[in-house]
C-alpha cells in the first residue's frame, strides 16, 4: 500500500506515467510491469514517505524521479532477486530514506547516484555492500551538500573493501569538512586531519586507534570453480608505477590481475595482458632488498608454509602457495622479517 | 526522464575492445551506471569516433529500417552457407559489421565528401540525406526547404540565386549588380534530390559548386564553405531526364544503393505509422555535431595512418587497369585514356593485343583506369572507416570494404571481357560491388604470389631517392643510375607487359631522370 502522498502524486500524473510506461514497453521488449509496480510500492514508497515528512512540496519532484529511474531499472532488468537487485532494493528502501534531505534537494541526482553505487559495489568481489549502506545511512545526515554526500559515498565504498578506490577516496576525504573526514575514518578523537591524512597516505595499513574496522592481514583469491577469479594457483610480482595503484600483479593461468590491498579490503581485478611480464620479479622487495623472511608462527597462512612464494612491496607482504588459489596479504610493519 | 525509444542512445561502448582494463581506477566510477539521473557523474562527452558510432547505431536501430550488413568484418572464420540453385553464399559475420546505406553517408558526413544515393523510388534515399542534415545541427524544416529538387526546367538562377531587379535596372557596371544568393549555399550539408533531372546547363553550375566550392553569377562570386553533399538518383547510369555530364559524375566520391526493404520488419513501419513518428524530427540532441566537431573529425580522419603494406597493395591494385599496350607508341601513352581521347574503341585495340592472358589480366575486365582523384577518395574513406572503427591505422580490410563504393561508378566493367562469360561470373556484370571486391581480392592474391612485400626493389630505390640528394657525389650518383638501368633491363627481359610492370618501369624512368639531372648539375658546377 502506497503512502498517501505517493498515491496522490501518482494520481495527479497518471497520464504522464502511463505514457512513460507505454514508451518503455516499446523501448524494452519484455519490460516487466509487475517488477516496476513492486519497485514503486516497496522501494520508492519509503523514500517518498520520508521526503513527504520533511518537505511535502518536493514530493512531486521525487515521485517523477522515482518513476523515471524505476522505468530505467525495470527496462534493464535490474529489479530482480539477484545479489545486485537485492542491493539495489536495500539502497532504496533502507538507505535513500536516510538521505531524504539530499533526495528532496536533487532527487534525480541523489537517487541515481545511490542506485548506480549499489549496483557497482554489488558487482565487486569482496566488497561489503551491506556495510557500505549501513555506514552511509548513519553518516548521510552529516553531509550538508550533495558534493559532501558524493564524497562520503566514495570514502565509505573504499572502507567497505573497494581497495582500488583508495587514492580517489583519500582525495574525496580532503573535500569533506575535517570533522566529518575524521569521523568517517574512525579518528574523531584525533583532532588533526592533516596528521591523519599523512598517515593514511603513507601507509595503506594504517588505522586510527579508535577505528574498529580494518585489519592488518587479508586473504584474497579463490578457485574460479568456486566463484573466485583464479584458474590456477597464482604467481606474484610487485606492481610498478604503471599498475594503476595496485600493490601486486598476479598471474593465474593465462590471465593477469591487479591486486589492491590495504587495511580495509583486498580486491583482485582483471588487468591488461602483459602486465605481469612488465612487472618486476617478486622474489625480493621493490627496493631490491634481500628476500623477505616470514615468521610463519605469527602470520598463520591458510595453506602449508613450505614452497610458498613471498613477494613484498614497501608496505605489504604477499604470500602465495602452489597448493592454494588464495593469497595472504600482511601489513609489512606488523610482520617480523 | 524521457523513455521515448527514439531518444535512446546506447550508453555501452559501441566498439568495445578486448581487455581494455583501465590502468588507473577512478573513484568517480562508483556513480557511473545504468541510471542516467546523476548528471554530475554522467560520462564526459564521448570521443568523436564514439559519437559517430552512436549516431550510426541510432540511425540503424531507430531511424532507417535497414538491417543489411553488407560491409562484413570477421574476428575469426565466419559461418557461411550456400543456398539456391546458383549456390549463393550467406555469410554470418563474426565481428561488428555494418550497413553500407548508413555507414558510407556517415563517413561522407564526417569527412565532408560527396555521396550519391541510388535506388528505386520510395527506398529512403531522401530521408537518409535529410538525416545527415539534421546531424549537422540544421533544423529539419530548414533542411527540407534548402534541399534542391532536380527538374527539367531548373535554371542556374533557381540553383544559385537571382540578381536584384533594382540593381539590374540601375547598374552601370556588372559589379554593381547584387545577387540574392540562395539560402542553401552556405550550408554545411547540401542535398540535391534527383540530380539527374537537372538540365545540362544547370549541371555545369552545379559542377562548379561541387568541384570548386563557389557559385558565380554575373561576375559575382559566392564562396561556399566545405560541405558534405548528398545527391539522389533513381539510377546511376546517368539516366533520368538529362544525361549527367561525366565531370559531374566524377565529382561524386561514393555511391550507395538503397537496398530492398525486408518485409519481416513491417512491424517497425507499422509502429511509425501508428505513432505518427518521423525519425528525422527525433534525432537526439546528443548526436548532433557542431561545426567545430565536424572539423575535428576531418582532422582526426586525415591523421589516421596508412601502413606501407596496405598502401602497396592499393598501388598494385590501381596499376592493373590503365595500361593498354596497343593504344600508343610512346611508353607514357600506353593507356586506355589515350584510346578514349582519340575516339578509338577499346574493343578494336583489344583484338590486336595478342599473347596476354585475358582472364588473368585484371585490366582486361575494365574499360578505364583509376584516376588520382579516385585514389585520393579511396584513401580518405579508408581512413574514415578505420577512424570510425576506433583504430589508429588503416587495415587492409578497411580498404577492401570501402573500395567498391568509391569505384562503383568510376571503374567501368567491360561487359565483353571473357571474365564475365565464365561460369559463375555472370552476376558480376550487374553486381558492381561484388565485382570490385573480387578484383581487389584477385589483385591482393597476385601481390602475395609475387611476394612484393619482401621483393620491391623499385620501392627501395624510390625510398633511397626520397632520403635526399644532399651530399651525394658523382660516383654514387652514377652508380645509382647504373643500378636503375640494370633493373630496367632485367624487368623487360622476355616479359609480357602488365599494368604493374608498366608502372614500375615508369617509376624507374622517373628515378633515372632525377639522378641524370642531378649528375649533370654536379658536373656543371
Amino acid at each position: 500500500m502506497l503512502c498517501a502522498a505517493f498515491a496522490e502524486a501518482l494520481a495527479a500524473r497518471r497520464q504522464h506515467c502511463n505514457a512513460a510506461v507505454a514508451a518503455a514497453r516499446r523501448a524494452w521488449p519484455g519490460f516487466d510491469q509487475h517488477a516496476f509496480g513492486r519497485f514503486l510500492a516497496e522501494q520508492a514508497d519509503p523514500v517518498v514517505a520520508a521526503v513527504a515528512v520533511l518537505t511535502p512540496q518536493r514530493v512531486a519532484a521525487v515521485v517523477d524521479a522515482s518513476v523515471g529511474i524505476g522505468i530505467e531499472l525495470a527496462g534493464q532488468r535490474l529489479l530482480d532477486a539477484s545479489p545486485r537487485g537485492l542491493a539495489l532494493a536495500r539502497a532504496w528502501s533502507g538507505l535513500a530514506p536516510c538521505c531524504a534531505v539530499q533526495v528532496a534537494q536533487s532527487p534525480g541526482q541523489v537517487l541515481g547516484m545511490l542506485s548506480n553505487a549499489a549496483l557497482h559495489l554489488a558487482a565487486l568481489p569482496g566488497v561489503n555492500t551491506a556495510r557500505w549502506q549501513a555506514d552511509m545511512a548513519a553518516l548521510a545526515p552529516l553531509a550538508l551538500t550533495l558534493a559532501d554526500l558524493r564524497a562520503l559515498g566514495q570514502v565509505l565504498a573504499w572502507r567497505a573493501g573497494a581497495a582500488h578506490f583508495r587514492q580517489g577516496a583519500l582525495a574525496a576525504l580532503d573535500a569533506l569538512p575535517p570533522a566529518l573526514a575524521l569521523g568517517v575514518v574512525g579518528a574523531s578523537g584525533s583532532g588533526d586531519w592533516g596528521q591523519v591524512r599523512a598517515a593514511l597516505r603513507d601507509d595503506p595499513w594504517w588505522r586510527a586507534p579508535q577505528d574498529e574496522h580494518g585489519a592488518s592481514q587479508r586473504i584474497v583469491g579463490a578457485f574460479a570453480g568456486l566463484g573466485g577469479a583464479f584458474t590456477a594457483p597464482p604467481l606474484l610480482r610487485a606492481a610498478g608505477a604503471h599498475a594503476g595503484g595496485a600493490s601486486f600483479v598476479v598471474r593465474s593461468g593465462e590471465q593477469d590481475f591487479a591486486l589492491h590491498a590495504d587495511a580495509h579490503g583486498a580486491i583482485v581485478l582483471p588487468a591488461r595482458t602483459g602486465m605481469f611480464d612488465a612487472a618486476q620479479d617478486g622474489a625480493g622487495d621493490e627496493n631490491g632488498a634481500a628476500k623477505v623472511e616470514v615468521d610463519w608462527q605469527r602470520v598463520a597462512p591458510p595453506f602449508p608454509a613450505q614452497d610458498c612464494a613471498v613477494c613484498a612491496s614497501a608496505t605489504t607482504i604477499a604470500i602465495a602457495s602452489p597448493y592454494s588459489h588464495a593469497i595472504l596479504l600482511v601489513a609489512r610493519a606488523s610482520s617480523p622479517t | 526522464m524521457n523513455h521515448d525509444p527514439f531518444q535512446k542512445i546506447s550508453q555501452a561502448p559501441t566498439r568495445p575492445h578486448a581487455a581494455a582494463t583501465p590502468s588507473r581506477f577512478d573513484v568517480a566510477d562508483l556513480y557511473r551506471g545504468p541510471v542516467a539521473g546523476d548528471a554530475a557523474a554522467a560520462a564526459a562527452a564521448p570521443a568523436l569516433d564514439e559519437k559517430l558510432r552512436q549516431a550510426y547505431f541510432w540511425i540503424v536501430n531507430r531511424a532507417i529500417i535497414s538491417p543489411h550488413y553488407d560491409i562484413e568484418y570477421h574476428a575469426g572464420p565466419p559461418r557461411s552457407h550456400m543456398v539456391g540453385d546458383t549456390r549463393r553464399t550467406l555469410t554470418l559475420p563474426s565481428a561488428q559489421s555494418y550497413s553500407s546505406f548508413v555507414l558510407l553517408p556517415l563517413l561522407a558526413f564526417a569527412a565532408r565528401r560527396k555521396c550519391l544515393f541510388i535506388g528505386g523510388p520510395g527506398r529512403g534515399k531522401t530521408a537518409s540525406a535529410v538525416l545527415m542534415g539534421v546531424l549537422a545541427g540544421i533544423p529539419v524544416r530548414e533542411v527540407r526547404r534548402a534541399m534542391q529538387h532536380g527538374h527539367p526546367q531548373m535554371t542556374v538562377a533557381d540553383l544559385l540565386g537571382n540578381p536584384l531587379p533594382a540593381d539590374l535596372l540601375n547598374a552601370r557596371r556588372l559589379d554593381e549588380i547584387r545577387i540574392a544568393w540562395r539560402a542553401w549555399l552556405p550550408m554545411r550539408v547540401k542535398i540535391v534530390d534527383e540530380y539527374n533531372r537537372i538540365p545540362t546547363r544547370t549541371q555545369s553550375a552545379l559542377l562548379t559548386l561541387m568541384g570548386d566550392n563557389y557559385a558565380e553569377q554575373l561576375d559575382q562570386v559566392f564562396e561556399c564553405p566545405e560541405s558534405a553533399w548528398y545527391l539522389t538518383a533513381n539510377d546511376d547510369q546517368g539516366g533520368g531526364t538529362y544525361p549527367v555530364i561525366e565531370a559531374l559524375r566524377d565529382r561524386i566520391d561514393v555511391t550507395v544503393q538503397a537496398l530492398a526493404f525486408n518485409p519481416r520488419f513491417l512491424d517497425e513501419l507499422l509502429l511509425r505509422i501508428e505513432d505518427d513518428i518521423r525519425p528525422e524530427e527525433l534525432v537526439p540532441r546528443e548526436l548532433v555535431f557542431s561545426e567545430a566537431e565536424i572539423d575535428a573529425m576531418g582532422a582526426a580522419i586525415r591523421a589516421v595512418s596508412v601502413p606501407v603494406p596496405v598502401r602497396r597493395r592499393l598501388e598494385f591494385f590501381a596499376s592493373q587497369f590503365e595500361l593498354c599496350e596497343t593504344a600508343g607508341a610512346q611508353f607514357e601513352y600506353l593507356s586506355k585514356d589515350t584510346a578514349r581521347l582519340a575516339g578509338v574503341p577499346l574493343r578494336e585495340l583489344g583484338a590486336a593485343d595478342n599473347g596476354r592472358d585475358r582472364l588473368a589480366d585484371l585490366g582486361c575486365q575494365s574499360l578505364n583506369g583509376i584516376s588520382v582523384r579516385q585514389l585520393g577518395t579511396l584513401l580518405v574513406f579508408a581512413k574514415a572507416l578505420a577512424w570510425f572503427r576506433g583504430n589508429p591505422e588503416v587495415d587492409l580490410e578497411d580498404l577492401r570494404q570501402v573500395l567498391p563504393f568509391v569505384l562503383r561508378d568510376k571503374l567501368q566493367p567491360d561487359p565483353e571481357a571473357p571474365f564475365f562469360a565464365e561460369a559463375g561470373n555472370t552476376a558480376l556484370r550487374s553486381d558492381r560491388i561484388s565485382w570490385l571486391r573480387l578484383l581487389f581480392d584477385l589483385a591482393s592474391a597476385e601481390y602475395e604470389r609475387l611476394d612484393l612485400d619482401r621483393r620491391d626493389e623499385v620501392g627501395e630505390m624510390a625510398a633511397t631517392l626520397a632520403r635526399g640528394l644532399d651530399g651525394l657525389g658523382e660516383r654514387e650518383t652514377a652508380a645509382r643510375i647504373v643500378r636503375i638501368e640494370k633493373l630496367v633491363a632485367e624487368r623487360v627481359k622476355g616479359r609480357k607487359l602488365y599494368g604493374h610492370l608498366a608502372d614500375d618501369l615508369l617509376m624507374l624512368k622517373y628515378l633515372h631522370q632525377r639522378y641524370t639531372n642531378y649528375l649533370a648539375w654536379l658536373r656543371a658546377r
